[in-house]
């Protein structure tokens, strides 16, 4: 799970609201499932870039994961203009799983 | 707020496409479980009975193609990773074999190969054709063939052909026109639909889906591609003994279609030991279960084709063949996978604008977990008690096993219905 960011301190803000969107089959939230590939934060700061990845293309809750996530980080950066990109490249795989992750998943 | 990503990608199927064939199918089981209960007397004659024949009929397309075809609505995108083509080919497939089954269901059991029948295989055949149109035009040209996909447009090549052969025995009986018995074709017709479109079917889809609900790193796209070849091929070798070598032993096709079962549980095996989430719930044991269900048909087909038994004892066994695939393999795949895929897809329809705003239930909270649990144990009481009912001419245990599958279907219908009326609870 890594996320390539411009902004630590608000990218570790973002991540946190980011902890609360849950993919719905798994019940494990996008952050630790790895669905995070970058949050960037322009610096006039009114607006947010993040770039995401489903985990197989055409996933059924594609559209809603993407929503909620930009809908997230709206109601944290109160203002600001979310944008979110999704990505395939490199595709999504196992190893994106956090170690939190994984042990949520092992119960 | 702006979002930036390639819009196909969200072009979902709406639940219109899908939930109308699980409503249609799950009433179609009710129906058809109330038809075992009442017409289990029908089990002590030959198959070729017209209440056995509309029961079959009402199972395999009525609950088992009907809920294939919608949940394949939604699938297919996941599957071939390109949105459905078109919508309205999905409704107009949808009014199509729901006008159509119940026509040709009932010209069996009254036994009128008239308009009744006539019509309800035309219909069939249209929403079959039509369904094959949406599929092709919704995969596309020019791309590597995902080998999933492959299966799905495969195995509706097999409905078709099962469908066309299906209407043309219909006609054969006002019509003779073929040069054999229409019961001598039988044979065909049932196994170019139960192999050639059930199994080829679930063995495409599973093979997608088992691995992505268990989170499994384990990928075999060459075993895959063998297994289809296998089921393709016994087939294939089937249709060669009946057409062409009729004195080939139906062992040889048999065989190939057991190896490929058998290569088909030892990847869904590499799938379940490299899986991430430990914890399987409740729909996916009664999936995998299905799996297991598959070896019983494999292995009556492999009893049937190489041991002669006398006629009442083969007619007994041709019809605990069609019971078991029917109301075991067929019956408990649907059993799970309605509840891994219906919840979501209402899920998604009230929760959609919600998610990320609210804390949402999840979808597996939208269908009663209780009523699902009792719905597994009746059907697993009913299955064995009807299924060794006919094995054993043991009527009583068939019925009492029938009275345990309408049970099992009704607390499926009353989950199902409460899944699709669930109201927002945010």
């Amino acid at each position: 799970m890594n996320v390539i960011s411009n902004h630590p301190i608000n990218c570790t803000i973002a991540l946190a609201a980011l902890e609360q969107v849950n993919d719905p089959e798994l019940g494990l939230n996008v952050v630790d499932l790895g669905l995070i590939y970058q949050v960037d934060f322009d610096e006039a700061g009114n607006r947010i870039y993040v770039r995401m990845t489903l985990t197989t293309q055409f996933c059924p809750m594609g559209e809603t994961l993407v929503a909620a996530v930009q809908r997230a980080l709206e109601a944290t950066f109160n203002g600001r203009e979310v944008e979110v990109e999704l990505s395939f490249d490199p595709p999504w795989n196992y190893e994106r799983i956090s170690e939190r992750g994984k042990d949520f998943l092992n119960r | 707020m702006s979002t930036a990503f390639p819009k196909a990608h969200f072009r979902h199927t709406a639940a219109s496409a899908v939930v109308p064939f699980y409503l249609y199918a799950a009433f179609s089981f009710l129906i058809s479980a109330a038809l075992l209960l009442v017409n289990s007397p029908a089990f002590r004659e030959h198959y070729f009975h017209p209440h056995t024949l509309a029961l079959t009929h009402l199972m395999a397309l009525g609950w088992g193609t009907m809920v294939i075809l919608g949940a394949s609505h939604q699938l297919v995108p996941v599957l071939t990773e390109r949105p459905l083509y078109s919508m309205r080919l999905a409704h107009l497939s949808f009014i199509l074999a729901a006008l159509g089954i119940p026509l040709l269901v009932y010209g069996f059991y009254v036994f009128d190969m008239g308009w009744p029948a006539k019509w309800g295989g035309r219909l069939i055949l249209l929403s079959v054709l039509v369904y094959l149109v949406n599929l092709l035009k919704s995969t596309g040209r020019g791309r590597e063939m995902n080998v999933h996909a492959v299966f799905i447009i495969t195995a509706t090549g097999w409905l078709f052909l099962t469908a066309f052969l299906g209407l043309t025995l219909v006609y054969n009986f006002t019509y003779p026109f073929l040069p054999k018995e229409t019961l001598e074709y039988l044979p065909l017709h049932a196994h170019a639909g139960i192999l050639g479109w059930f199994l080829l079917l679930v063995t495409g889809v599973g093979s997608r889906l088992i691995p992505m609900f268990l989170i499994s790193k384990y990928q075999h796209n060459r075993l895959l591609w063998v297994i289809y070849a296998g089921i393709n091929g016994g087939l294939l070798l089937y249709l060669l003994s009946f057409f062409i070598f009729p004195g080939l032993p139906f062992m040889y096709p048999g065989a190939v279609i057991l190896i490929s079962f058998g290569l088909f549980v030892f990847y869904l095996s590499g799938v379940y030991r490299a899986r991430i989430r430990k914890q399987v719930d409740e729909p996916m044991k009664v999936s995998l279960l299905s799996v297991a269900m598959m070896l019983l048909p494999i292995l009556l087909l492999l009893l049937l084709a190489g041991w002669r038994y006398s006629g009442t004892t083969h007619a007994r066994y041709t019809l605990l063949y069609g019971f078991v695939i029917f109301f075991g393999w067929i019956t408990a795949i649907i059993l799970g996978m309605t509840f891994k895929t219906l919840p979501f897809i209402i899920w998604n329809k009230i929760y959609h604008e919600k998610a990320g705003r609210v804390k949402t239930p999840n979808p597996k909270d939208l269908y009663s977990e209780m009523l699902f649990n009792a719905m597994a144990l009746t059907y697993l009481a009913g299955f064995l008690c009807a299924g060794a009912g006919i094995f054993g001419e043991g009527w009583l245990l068939l019925r009492l096993g029938a009275g345990l599958l309408l049970l099992s279907a009704i607390l499926y219908n009353l989950n199902i219905w409460k899944t699709c009326l669930h109201k927002p609870l945010v």
